[in-house]
């Protein structure tokens, strides 16, 4: 049980566990001082370690903007093609502050992203704050709806090839590592062809209901349910065989009930761990999703951006989606030590 | 993802189309053709645009062509365009110039308020110029096509009095540019976000709501009384409401035009228009762009095009036609003038432009180009025969770039190594601006002759602040010059189009370009959708006559 | 996590149910295919010979038939030739932008797992910066930054690769050092550089090469992925993102256009999961 959890979840753990860094010493204090004592200075430590990694991202992400050949200033009005006078130049270097020192501006830009003042964007004539959050919505939906598919399928696909002999586990295992080598691109166009095209059952563009939110779902669920469900079925197997299955099958509960209750708890373990990971990887999805059904999002958004070199909301998607990404690292890990008393010892 | 049945369904329909594609080519269906009853009121119309998502909603901002596709909906002009290429009128109810052609009165109508209930007259016309000529507003189309106007004055409530610098025989043809639009002064008065975000003017809808990266929702202005003079009814519009999506992919624009998720779309792709020709439910709205060709321009400022042999031998070695036929499928003609075949005073000479490789061979032997390298390019003093080719894949829809692809490859037959980049926009201008290219292709749209001044009058080789300039041929030629600065204050008609005609020939016979076909602007709709037509100043659609019979 | 780590992951734990050392199915056809594509990458004229940029105007848009097994396109390329001819466009650039992601990751690994605990602390904070990035995003920042195109996609995809290995590689080194043959060395009065040319990096290069088999291919996706965006390869270069872009304009018309490139892509990156998992497990077993 606890080799799959480590093979997937962690890879290769050395003697001294990454992430512990400072308060691996306090986390080891006898237990006398009670959890309250062990638990808090650990969680200020993990929320002082995600504040830096903020602040080290928006570091990174201005002076890597600063690299951009060109007036910042042009940018804003609408790039070399526009007919900008020199006044108007002017008059957006004061307005945007570039005619600071680099060094001015960058404290500047700390301190507006500090009270949660994204900037403007040059190209879309808003703030970037307003506009990321309004976009922040139809990402997240997408996102949750592909994450419990993609958990539905594979727990499915999991379930029926370890009880199905050999065959069906030969068959199950490829359609995994097909599925999961799938690219999105390819499989929204393809699932479009089938079912707007061919069939004609589906929309191939976000309509605001549900039927318009199928095609978009099953392209980011199925690819994931390929990574899922090979994590599960190897750990669902490892499960079958362990002795606390062993033991329940000897106290006379039904197979379906040592399955489902016991195994699969089990099994879905190491793949909870995996959820930061498959968050990035939606939000790489929705890039190219979004993009393909037309639907308003965030990856939308940040393509938007990158090809027009709107770097105010390319600074704006990407804070976002780094808060919301360490967010969801320290959840999981929360998560994996509730379900997992083994972790709390650490 | 195989899919035997669906495969082979999809092979077949395939094959079929291209063939019936071949047959039908050349034959657009223009729609409402067909006989309809009496012109429904209500119901909600989905438009799908492949344009960029504009930025502002006020096209006084910038000034570009998504920007004038959907501000046709709400905001109305002094003036327009009938399909004869005569101005007629629209806010405005006639004109008048002095003699010396240095002032110009407009009488406007009366009878006009603005949605926010605003009062039309000759104030709210002098703000609105007062707008489009403040930096502030950072326009560009409309600040451009203004530069002759030094002022204007409110004769009456109804006659504003533009004045001039010097004689601009197109002022009612900018004028008559949604980018220079009218907009009530009170919502001018706003800030420039909360104008952008819902500009008001007197048009037949009303925009409601934006929602960014998604659709902009505009309904009906019950208490519309303006249409312009060609319009084929009169009142309020049929809709209620209009849903204006942003599809950028034109693949899913398609489908979702043929599951009818929407109603229409633009910037149809042509094996998609070929498709629907041969659908019941789909039907074709064709209409070129005003101004200048799409056509490829030869950079004469600098080696090897500034050498007009160089610059024949290479429109000669350049198999055009081939190319538009097996591309377009038919659905666009190919172009032998600089300008755009809806401008009346367009001049075509196809002579100048037949594909004949062997005379362009020769052509590059009296240049000098007479040896050959082991690739097959030609070579003079040690210098390959190479021609940089920046394409704008914004710029240039797919179609379009396997033309510059297809020209590269009969090019190359002759000796020439075209070198294509596709690049996005930025580096596309930037390319531009440092002069790093020997051809490129920019469509540029106005209404009017006058668009040859701004292409290839030598003022426009000078660049703006930005690095960008509109000549892109780098003409310098005195004669021209002085033909296009005379046409753009002759008042008179005849002698007007004769100077334009006069200065076409001399940029047909320079070899400075080589046209393609006229801007595309294809239409695809649901057969249910009745009166849809362009306004024929810069083709943009009008929904106001539109009605879904349904 | 990146998705190099859960690729590695999934390659550790399938040794653990494949204890079979003969050939499968699967094996074999990866095998078969992974010829194939060297094949083409090499000598792409063996297996195609026709132009894969001669035009053809009249015979466009040809579904797959006798003469052009994968059809034409928009202007009458054959389609297998361009696939054939484009996996070198591919393979290359997987095989950089890996080399990119394995060369830095080795470097930060190294550090991480050598120089002891600052340098460790300082480079694991580093890494999780750069783990807050995660999936595209860091190639994004990158593209929006030095311009699309098909070298600096490449080197986006390797840097966004770069801390998947780094980990990776730190978690190695601290394993292998820590084994009773490089005790024995350091008792032995070697050095630590010495132990590391000589006993830990030997002991590390094997599980390496199965991280580059596995990252291959998920460079190929992500580079694909980049052109298909259109910021990466451009048409008409044969690479088969940049195909597939080329070829979803024309989706209702002509689907071969964009299947068969997919379809590639999608074999290629099957064949370095399959080669690179089958290769752990021999490993573990030799």
């Amino acid at each position: 049980m606890a080799e799959p959890v480590a093979a997937a979840g962690h890879p290769g753990p050395g003697p001294d566990l990454p992430d512990q860094g400072t308060v691996s010493a306090l986390a080891r204090r006898p237990a006398a001082l009670g959890i309250f004592a062990r638990v808090f200075p650990r969680l200020a430590a993990r929320l002082a370690g995600a504040v830096f990694v903020l602040w080290m991202v928006a570091t990174i992400t201005f002076f890597a903007v600063r690299l951009i050949p060109g007036d910042p200033a042009q940018a804003v009005l609408g790039g070399p093609g526009s007919q900008a006078s020199p006044e108007a130049l002017a008059a957006v270097s004061a307005q945007y502050g570039f005619d600071q020192p680099v060094i001015v501006q960058y404290f500047a830009q700390l301190g507006r992203l500090a009270t949660g003042d994204l900037g403007r964007s040059y190209a879309l004539n808003m703030d970037v704050g307003p506009l990321v959050l309004s976009q922040l919505g139809g990402t997240l939906l997408l996102a949750v709806l592909a994450l419990a598919l993609a958990w539905l399928l594979a727990l499915a696909l999991a379930t029926w090839s370890t009880r199905g002999g050999k065959v069906a586990a030969r068959v199950g295992s490829s359609l995994e590592i097909v599925a999961a080598a799938l690219p999105h691109f390819w499989l929204a166009t393809s699932l479009i062809v089938v079912f707007s095209i061919g069939l004609g059952v589906l929309p191939p563009i976000s309509t605001g209901d549900v039927a318009g939110l199928v095609l978009p779902v099953l392209t980011l669920a199925v690819p994931l349910a390929g990574f899922l469900g090979q994590i599960m079925r190897e750990s669902l197997l490892v499960a079958l065989e362990s002795p606390f299955v062993l033991s329940a099958r000897a106290r006379g509960e039904s197979e379906r009930g040592v399955r489902w209750v016991h195994a699969l708890r089990h099994a879905s373990l190491p793949a909870i761990s995996l959820s930061g990971w498959a968050f990035g990887s939606l939000i790489s999805g929705a890039v190219v999703v979004e993009t393909i059904f037309a639907r308003p999002g965030l990856g939308r958004t940040l393509l938007n951006a990158v090809t027009l070199r709107d770097v105010p909301v390319v600074i704006g998607v990407v804070m976002i989606v780094a808060v919301a990404y360490i967010s969801m690292t320290l959840l999981t890990d929360a998560a994996s030590r509730l379900v997992d008393p083994r972790l709390r010892l650490t | 993802m195989p899919h035997p049945a669906r495969t082979r369904r999809l092979l077949a329909a395939g094959a079929g189309l291209i063939t019936l594609g071949l047959l039908v080519a050349g034959c657009t269906s223009t729609g409402s053709n067909k006989s309809v009853g009496e012109p429904k009121s209500g119901g909600t119309l989905t438009y799908a645009s492949g344009d960029a998502e504009p930025s502002c909603l006020d096209p006084h901002v910038g000034g570009n062509f998504p920007q004038a596709l959907i501000s046709a909906q709400y905001l109305e002009s002094l003036v327009s365009r009938d399909n004869t290429g005569q101005i007629i009128p629209w806010l405005a109810e006639s004109w008048e110039p002095s003699a010396d052609g240095l002032t110009w009165d407009f009488t406007l109508r009366d009878d006009v308020t603005f949605t926010d209930g605003t009062v039309f007259d000759a104030s709210a016309v002098q703000a609105n110029i007062a707008h489009l000529q403040d930096p502030t507003t950072l326009s560009s189309t409309g600040y451009l096509a203004l530069g002759k106007v030094t002022g204007t004055e409110a004769v009456s409530p109804t006659v504003v009095r533009f004045t001039l610098s010097e004689p601009d025989s197109a002022l009612l043809e900018s004028l008559s540019q949604p980018w220079l639009a009218i907009q009530s002064p009170t919502a001018l008065e706003r800030s420039q976000d909360e104008n952008c975000a819902a500009p008001v003017g007197t048009g037949p809808f009303i925009v409601e709501s934006w929602v960014k990266q998604n659709a902009v929702t505009l309904v009906r202005n019950d208490d519309y009384v303006s249409p312009p003079a060609d319009a084929d009814h009169s009142g309020p519009a049929y809709l209620d409401t209009v849903i204006w999506r942003f599809i950028p992919d034109s693949a899913s624009r398609y489908a979702a035009l043929q599951s009818g998720e929407v109603d229409v779309i633009d910037n149809a792709q042509p094996d998609t228009i070929v498709q629907a020709e041969q659908s019941d439910s789909i039907k074709e709205l064709d209409s070129p762009r005003p101004g200048s060709s799409n056509r490829i321009e030869l950079n004469s400022g600098q080696a090897p095009f500034d050498d007009v042999r160089v610059r024949e031998a290479f429109i000669r070695s350049a198999n055009v036609d081939d190319a538009v036929s097996s591309l377009f499928q038919g659905t666009a003609t190919r172009s032998y003038s600089a300008l755009s075949s809806v401008e009346p005073t367009a001049v075509s000479n196809a002579a100048l432009f037949a594909y004949d490789p062997a005379a362009a061979g020769t052509l590059l032997d009296e240049a000098g180009w007479d040896e050959m390298d082991d690739d097959g390019y030609r070579v003079k003093d040690g210098v390959r025969l190479t021609v940089e080719f920046p394409v704008s894949t914004n710029q240039s829809i797919p179609a379009e770039q396997s033309v510059f692809e297809q020209i590269q490859a009969t090019a190359k037959a002759t000796g020439f190594e075209v070198k294509l980049s596709p690049m996005d926009l930025s580096s596309w201008y930037a390319a531009l601006a440092s002069n790093a290219y020997d051809a490129v292709s920019a469509p540029y749209t106005k209404v009017g002759p006058d668009v040859l001044r701004i292409l290839y009058h030598s003022d426009s080789i000078v660049p703006a602040p930005s690095g960008y300039f509109a000549n892109l041929a780098q003409v310098n030629d005195p004669a021209i010059d002085e033909l296009l600065t005379t046409a753009a204050s002759t008042a008179d008609a005849a002698e007007r189009a004769s100077l334009y005609s006069d200065a076409q020939d001399r940029i047909l016979e320079g070899f400075y370009v080589l046209p393609l076909y006229d801007q595309q602007n294809h239409f695809l709709l649901r057969s249910d959708v009745i009166g849809l037509r362009t306004l024929p100043t810069v083709a943009v659609p009008t929904l106001y006559d539109a009605w879904l019979n349904r | 996590m990146s998705d190099l780590e859960v690729q590695a992951g999934l390659a550790a734990q399938s040794r653990q149910s494949g204890p079979s050392r003969r050939l499968g199915v699967a094996e074999t056809a990866a095998g078969v295919l992974a010829l194939f594509l060297l094949v083409s990458a090499v000598v792409p004229q063996l297996l195609a010979p026709g132009d894969p940029l001669a035009i053809d105007p009249l015979s466009a848009f040809q579904p797959p038939n006798l003469a052009h097994g994968f059809g034409t396109d928009e202007s009458g390329r054959d389609i297998y030739s361009r696939v054939v001819h484009g996996t070198q466009y591919s393979l290359v650039i997987g095989a950089v932008a890996t080399a990119i992601g394995l060369g830095l990751g080795i470097l930060l690994g190294t550090l991480a797992g050598m120089l002891g605990r600052v340098v460790d602390f300082t480079v694991n904070r580093f890494l999780e910066v750069l783990f807050a990035f995660p999936g595209l995003l860091l190639a994004l920042l990158f593209i929006v930054i030095f311009g699309p195109g098909v070298v600096t996609a490449t080197i986006a995809v390797g840097l966004s690769t770069a801390p998947g290995y780094a980990r990776i590689i730190r978690a190695q080194l601290i394993t292998v050092r820590s084994q009773a043959f490089v005790e024995a060395a350091t008792v032995l009065g070697r050095t630590r550089w010495q132990i590391l040319l000589r006993h830990i990096l030997p002991n590390t290069l094997a599980p390496l090469f199965v991280l580059a088999t596995l990252g291959v291919g998920q460079a190929i996706v992500w580079a694909a992925t980049l052109s298909y965006l259109g910021l990466g390869a451009e048409p008409p270069t044969s690479e088969w993102g940049a195909m597939l872009s080329a070829g979803r304009t024309y989706i209702t018309s002509a689907w071969w256009m964009s299947f068969f490139p997919g379809l590639f892509i999608v074999l290629t990156a099957v064949t370095a999961t399959v080669l690179g998992r089958s290769i752990d497990r021999r490993m573990r077993h030799a």
